[in-house]
């Protein structure tokens, strides 16, 4: 009978022991107890995974250098208001990475005492609003790291002006301040942000304000290790290689989470939405330019397909997003425009002497830029490129030789946004 | 007043000894004339002697009594008619004709007045019941053959729903009581074993092992689970050993299953090119566009198609299942035991699907001297799960006009078909092939037989048949794998002292363990396009452990008229979360893998810690005043560590009350009326719903990335606020019987008004999250619910009971905080399901979509070159502006009309009512049960069928449209070319369904005896026999709708069906032996 009482007193014992109902597990955002904000920084790179498939399919696919066949994808072709219900596969999930992105380096900005560490923040933020405002044009700008839920004012699209002079070109410009020469890891530098101004003056057709920038680029590429690759085909297959100035990197064993990084199945006539999606128009533009070593590597005319991401490096293959044979096409146009036309063509022919072909014969202002907009499609056909470049040049409708409205310049806002903003975040016209 | 024990065999001596003395004086009293009958009165259940049964001789005084074996003797004449009654057991008349023994068996009365019912923390008197419980008795779930408990309740009680989303095996259904307590989280009621709130569902406990089940619908009798009581309590109590002989039981049955349908809904290749044929034929087609020599090449190629079987046809078999299980129950005077096992093993009806499960149980309880009682109690589950590892929706949209699997036959057709269409001009059949890595992708002049099939080996965009490019279903399914492996297990104590007569102290402490291995690979070929060049493995192991300790104190006392009783206790539950999810790439397939060996950079671990804390303080008192005047009181307060700082704890109230008017002096003698009891609850309860461990904090997500440890946006934004939602719940009942209740009739009728939901709001991805949990909004719910029960016929030989039962549920949200609508939701892929809205005044999970006024005619398909697509799938919708006003001319899917958009309502999930049916009768050895249950009024946005019509080559080319503006030209209507967000994608889900019927036939007991048994029963049952859908549905499940994908935020976007697994049908022939 004692026995019991002592078993009984020890079960009322244990139920009376007191609980903490104040739970602080170890990985809280909000306790401040995160001193280095490198992680969030490498999250901020991660989440531009999901935007390459996107860029690639806009890039090439809406333009002239690739072909969709498969209803509904064939919308990307087409110039009319369809092409929303691509939202989910496209728009979305690159919109939604962005965002992401943004919000990471935007509380590396905020709140990290490393001055690189903001730097690299501020390139990948700056890069992030440019994607964007290519895309969509006016953008909700958000800089804080936690926005307000209830606030919905903040979602209100800003100018496209407006992103660039108070977003994209100050953080561009704080990273170069920070930013060493070095590229270490693949990871944003001083050349990145050089490069991604320049590119970002040339897109605003603010070519005076480009050429300092694009002249630094070019010229202190070797000082950080960059310079021309001579093999053509290896710029694509082996990753970070001498060419490269910036990169998504991509890794099949930590992406799986975003199947959006098959850009390369995409090109290679692997996905089934679109098994021939080599334009027959590229096709006529190399054979406008004979003996081009970058045929063969660029396009597969036996399956109607490129040829620059083989089957074998499969899932592995990053997205090039700024290299050098890119920056100093960018700084040949820029030369030409501001007027130093045999510059221009001094870049121009670098260019084109890897690509095993005679200097370029254009002599005019006019005549060069006819070259270097031919030499852009041709060297960076594939790489996401083509449509942006058609867009700023205004030659859109001319180069597809279709007639529609201005308004499909820009791609459809995810239908998501509109609903769960409250219709706050507008509808691009025309969809 | 006679007690009525519900373990009527334990008597102890002084109630024996009593018995004896009533007997003896009962003999003397009435021998007399006449002739002396003997007999013995057993119970039909479990053919035990019943003690104290009244036997007495109709129409006159003369009575006397069983002895406590069961055993009397009266004297009677021919043709007297003696009365055998007994409390909780239906009385039973016999005439006396010449026999001179009369031995009875006495069936038990489950519409018995002074039953015990199971409540919340104790038991009380069914008559004294204020709140709305509903009991199923062990029997019940026992005499219906059902491989999980819930089967067995299907459709037997008002206001409880159970819906079979999804057929396969071991899959758990959606269980809801009454409204839905959330608006974003599940349904699932409260689970308490014995007492013991388990974190397993019912599927792990063994339909064999219950006693009874009570389910606790109203805030006044769930109150007392205050937080975890919102979506109602499901109480199991499990059978208890009885002291004296041991007794065993052993079950068994083998059961066939297939899908449940009405005709095959896929055609093979053969079937479709008649089916096109005779269209033609007979004019419904117009193909006067089409180029006849390539329309003859598609016909001839369906019609020539060898060795085609549909892939309805390959996918799904017919399934097996067979299961045992034993138990022994039994004790001494001081100790008691009950230990039972079981074992199923089902091949699901679709190929790659099977279940096979244990499960294990043992209490036993004992006293220990006078005033201590003790108890302990085991129950182990362990199952193996494997599930169909491609999407099902995605499989059965195979291209028909390929075999599964290739043969000689099907090879030299497909090269035969690309030299036609080469003659014709078309593309070469080849122009899928890409070369690569995958071993099936090959050209078509490369293939050997037994290799799988692909849609693209038969064609492509511009070949003149048409197809997906997608892989094979063989190629999709054979090189994936995924299998779900559960262990649970709950072990629980007590000890119960008796301070006084009246009085006890109980606590309780317990743990329980769930320990779930989910399991997914992805073969080299298995991607939708059967590409990939790497393998995947995706393997999530989860440790759940709960402890809990529960101190009560309970009191009951009857003074005169007063009957007391009451409890209070306090009660701390911690739960334990322990996952580790692992990634793989380049990983080969296998059971057990050896991580060593594979590259570091292949294999990505995450780790999951977390811990979940409950306190709580509880109390209740019931009253009742000469059985007539009743009342209930109680109240819990409920800390969780799962809320915002400054919201942690809140207060669950509830009172009830009933009025026995039966029992008041001007009904006693009605004998028309024999129950007229009205009763009334109001209550609160709470619900965590959704929430996990850390909702209201904002966590860092730690991911591998390419560049070190990525620290993930936060799932969460950190709220403070973050708190309970409460459920106000009043209940008005009353419970009717006639005849002495043969007949009852029960109504009850309920609000529920829901303060502060919790809500997962989807918000702008520019906050870094798809969605934000908070409290916002009310939402009002209404329901009625009757119940009807009768026990026809009662007598020796032929018994026949019904019961039937209705509810309805309306729901209406009347607040959404400052806002007017959640946000609206387009569902699906490319915008395939319906706009789901949310909106005060509205109901929950409205779908929205455009109206359509009829398909686009065939004839207006052509383009010969491009797939001739006879199933369009294209619709002129209404504009539903009229000339002249704002938005006529344009079809706007944004907005619904009240807008200027073009949306009406298309439909809800919720039915308008559900209802039950049940009979069960018993000839003689013969009983036969039937459970019918049907839904009424709601309906599912169906978007299988629009895959199945697209394997077909659906593609309708505009030719109607010269100038692309969206109106036919030839009659002016605006056109959709897909079904997307119209109500030509919503379908009736309403059924009517036999659930079950089961007929078995028990020896007799003489001659079971004689082999040493106590009863055999042999029995035949059938689920699912007769399944009655609307003529509009064509799929596999009326009930099946999705509830996972990114698109599914819960029950503000329910309704959408996408590759619901079919509606099983079974026959079971089993064998149950007691002995």
């Amino acid at each position: 009978m004692k026995k019991i009482f002592i078993l009984s007193g020890l079960w009322l014992f244990i139920s009376a022991c007191s609980t903490d109902l104040d739970q602080f597990p170890s990985n809280i955002a909000s306790s401040g107890s995160l001193t280095d904000f490198g992680g969030v920084l490498n999250a901020a790179y991660f989440y531009q995974t999901a935007s390459v498939t996107p860029m690639a399919v806009m890039g090439d696919f809406r333009a002239d250098n690739a072909l969709m066949i498969e209803s509904p994808y064939t919308e990307f072709d087409a110039f009319n208001p369809e092409l929303k219900s691509m939202s989910n596969q496209f728009f979305s999930p690159f919109y939604t990475a962005l965002y992401k992105s943004i919000l990471s380096a935007n509380s590396v900005i905020e709140n990290s005492s490393n001055a690189t560490h903001v730097g690299e923040a501020k390139f990948l933020r700056a890069l992030s609003y440019f994607k964007l405002v290519q895309v969509f044009g006016d953008v909700t700008v958000n800089l804080s790291p936690l926005p307000s839920v209830t606030d919905k004012s903040i979602l209100v699209r800003q100018p496209m002006n407006d992103v660039y002079d108070n977003v994209i070109l100050p953080d561009l410009q704080d990273a170069i301040n920070v930013l060493g020469t070095t590229i270490v890891n693949g990871r944003a530098s001083k050349l990145a942000a050089q490069a991604l101004l320049g590119k970002v003056y040339v897109h605003r057709g603010d070519f005076n304000k480009a050429e300092p920038y694009l002249a630094a680029a070019v010229n202190g590429a070797s000082a950080s290790g960059v310079v021309l690759n001579p093999d053509f085909a290896d710029i694509f297959v082996t990753d970070l290689n001498s060419e490269i100035i910036f990169a998504t990197q991509i890794s099949s064993s930590v992406v799986d989470e975003y199947r959006f990084s098959d850009f390369w199945q995409w090109y290679g006539g692997r996905d089934s939405k679109s098994l021939d999606p080599l334009d027959p128009r590229l096709i006529a533009a190399f054979d406008a330019s004979p003996g081009d070593l970058r045929r063969v590597v660029t396009i597969d005319e036996a399956n109607m397909a490129s040829s620059k991401y083989p089957q074998a490096g499969g899932p592995d293959y990053d997205w090039i997003e700024l290299r050098l044979a890119d920056v100093i096409l960018l700084y040949s146009e820029t030369l030409n425009e501001i007027g130093d036309t045999s510059n221009a063509l001094v870049q121009l022919n670098k260019i084109r002497t890897r690509a095993g072909l005679d200097n370029s014969t254009a002599t005019t202002q006019v005549e060069v830029r006819t070259a270097i907009a031919n030499e852009r499609r041709l060297e960076l056909a594939f790489e996401g490129q083509r449509w942006f470049d058609l867009v700023r040049t205004g030659t859109a409708q001319s180069a597809l030789g279709l007639a529609f409205d201005n308004q499909y310049y820009l791609f459809p806002i995810p239908t998501s946004e509109v609903l769960s903003s409250f219709g706050v975040i507008t509808q691009n016209p025309g969809y | 007043m006679i007690l009525y024990f519900k373990q009527k065999h334990i008597m102890n001596l002084k109630i024996k000894l009593t018995f004896l003395f009533l007997t003896m004086f009962n003999v003397l009293l009435f021998a007399q004339n006449g002739v002396l009958i003997t007999g013995q009165v057993v119970s039909v259940t479990d053919s035990q002697p019943i003690p104290g049964v009244n036997v007495t001789i109709q129409n006159s005084s003369k009575g006397t009594t069983t002895d406590f074996d069961g055993n009397y003797q009266i004297e009677v004449n021919k043709g007297d008619a003696l009365r055998f009654s007994y409390v909780g057991f239906s009385s039973q008349v016999i005439t006396i004709d010449d026999q001179k023994v009369l031995n009875v068996s006495l069936s038990e009365d489950l519409s018995t007045l002074d039953e015990v019912v199971v409540v919340g923390y104790g038991t009380r008197k069914k008559s004294h019941l204020t709140g709305a419980i509903a009991k199923v008795g062990g029997d019940e779930v026992a005499g219906v053959q059902a491989a999980r408990v819930d089967d067995a309740l299907v459709g037997k009680l008002p206001g409880v729903l159970i819906q079979n989303q999804s057929g396969e095996p071991g899959s758990d259904p959606k269980i809801q009581i009454r409204a839905a307590s959330s608006i974003s989280g599940n349904s699932n009621p409260l689970i308490v074993v014995d007492g013991y709130p388990i974190s397993g569902n019912l599927a792990t406990v063994n339909p064999n092992d219950i006693e009874s089940l009570e389910v606790l619908k109203d805030a006044a009798s769930a109150a007392i689970y205050g937080s975890r009581g919102a979506n109602g309590v499901i109480l199991v109590t499990t059978k208890k050993g009885k002291s004296g002989k041991a007794t065993f039981s052993y079950n068994a049955y083998t059961s066939l299953s297939n899908k449940y349908q009405r005709s095959n809904l896929l055609m093979n290749a053969n079937e479709f090119g008649a089916h096109i044929e005779s269209n033609i034929a007979n004019g419904n087609w117009d193909v006067s566009e089409v180029n006849p020599a390539l329309l003859q090449f598609r016909i001839d190629a369906y019609n020539n198609a060898p060795d085609v079987v549909s892939v309805e046809d390959w996918l799904f078999r017919t399934g097996f299942s067979t299961s045992h299980d034993f138990s022994m129950s039994g004790g001494s005077e001081n100790v008691n035991y009950f230990a039972s096992i079981g074992y199923l093993n089902t091949e699901g009806i679709a190929i790659t699907q099977g279940f096979e499960k244990l499960n294990a149980r043992l209490n036993i309880d004992a006293k220990l001297g006078d005033k201590f009682k003790t108890g302990l109690s085991f129950n182990g589950f362990t199952s193996d799960r494997n599930l169909l590892a491609h999407d099902q929706r995605d499989l059965l949209r195979a291209y028909s006009i390929h075999p599964i699997y290739h043969t000689e036959a099907s090879i030299s057709f497909v090269q035969q078909l690309d030299a036609q269409a080469r003659s014709l001009g078309l593309k070469p059949f080849d122009n899928g092939y890409r070369g690569g890595n995958s071993p099936f992708n090959r050209s078509i002049y490369t293939l050997e037989p037994g290799m799988t099939a692909q849609d693209w080996h038969y064609g492509r965009e511009g070949n003149g048949i048409g197809g997906t490019g997608d892989a094979g279903p063989a190629t999709k399914l054979d090189n994936t794998k995924q299998w779900k492996k559960t262990f649970f297990g709950n072990v629980n104590s007590y000890l119960q002292f008796s301070v006084i007569d009246g009085l006890n102290i109980k606590t309780v402490l317990g743990g329980d363990f769930i320990d779930t291995r989910d399991y997914f690979y992805k073969g080299l070929e298995a991607d939708a396009q059967g590409r990939s060049n790497q393998t995947r493995l995706n393997q999530d192991d989860l440790k759940v452990t709960t402890v809990l300790s529960e101190t009560t104190l309970n009191y009951a006392k009857e003074f005169g008229k007063h009957d007391i009783s009451a409890v209070a206790g306090l009660e701390f539950q911690n739960t334990t979360i322990n996952g580790t999810n692992l990634r793989g790439t380049n990983v080969p397939y296998g059971d057990i893998i050896n991580y060593n060996l594979l590259a570091p950079a292949d294999i990505n671990t995450t780790e999951r810690k977390e811990t979940m804390i409950r306190q709580s303080v509880f109390g209740r008192i019931n009253y009742a005043f000469d059985n007539r005047y009743l009342l209930s009181v109680s109240m819990r307060r409920d800390g969780d560590s799962r809320f915002g700082a400054n919201k942690k704890f809140a207060v669950f109230p509830a009172l009830s009350i009933g009025w026995n008017m039966h029992n008041e002096s001007f009904l006693e003698d009605n004998s028309l009326l024999s129950l007229l009891k009205p009763r009334f609850s109001i209550g609160s309860l709470g619900t965590t719903s959704f929430l996990g461990a850390y909702n209201s904090l904002s966590l860092l997500n730690p991911r591998p990335t390419v560049l070190g440890t990525g620290y993930l946006i936060p799932e969460d934004i950190a709220n403070a606020d973050l708190t309970w939602q409460t459920n106000k719940e009043t209940n008005y009942g009353v419970d009717t019987g006639f005849f002495n209740n043969l007949f009852k009739f029960s109504v009850d009728y309920y609000t529920s008004d829901i303060n502060d939901i919790l809500i997962k709001q989807s918000v702008s991805e520019v906050l870094g999250t798809p969605f934000v949990k908070l409290n916002s909004g009310d939402v009002r719910s209404s329901g009625l619910e009757f119940e009807l029960s009768a026990n026809i016929l009662n007598t020796q030989d032929f018994s026949w009971t019904v019961n039937a039962n209705l509810s309805t549920v309306k729901t209406e949200i009347t607040s959404l905080g400052n806002l007017t609508e959640l946000p609206r939701v387009i569902y699906g892929q490319s915008g395939r399901g319906p706009m789901f809205r949310n909106y005060v005044g509205g109901g929950i999970g409205e779908m929205w979509g455009l109206e359509t006024i009829g398909e686009v005619e065939d004839v207006h398909i052509a383009d010969p070159t491009a797939n001739i697509g006879f199933n369009s799938s294209a619709y002129y919708v209404k504009d539903q502006q009229s000339p002249g006003e704002p938005g006529y001319g344009e079809i706007d899917y944004t907005k619904p009309v009240s807008e200027g958009g073009d949306l009406v309502m298309i439909g809800q999930n919720t039915p308008d009512f559900y209802w039950g049916f049940n009979t069960s009768m018993k000839y003689k050895n013969f009983d036969l049960s039937m459970q019918f249950q049907g839904s009424q009024g709601g309906e599912v946005f169906n978007i299988d069928p629009l895959y199945w019509k697209s394997q077909f080559g659906g593609r309708l080319r505009n030719s109607f449209d010269a100038n692309n503006d969206g109106i036919a030209d030839h009659n002016g209507e605006h056109y959709t070319l897909t079904a997307n967000q119209t109500d030509a994608t919503m379908q009736d889900a309403s059924y009517i369904a036999l659930r079950n019927i089961t007929l078995g036939y028990a020896f007799d007991s003489e001659f079971v005896s004689k082999m040493g048994l106590s009863s055999v029963r042999l029995y035949a049952a059938a689920t699912n026999l007769l399944f009655l859908w609307a003529n509009d549905y064509t799929s596999f499940n009326p009930e099946g709708v999705q509830t996972s994908g990114s698109d599914y935020l819960g029950p503000t976007t329910y309704g959408v069906q996408n590759g619901a697994s079919p509606t099983v049908r079974s026959f079971t022939f089993g064998l149950s032996i007691n002995f």
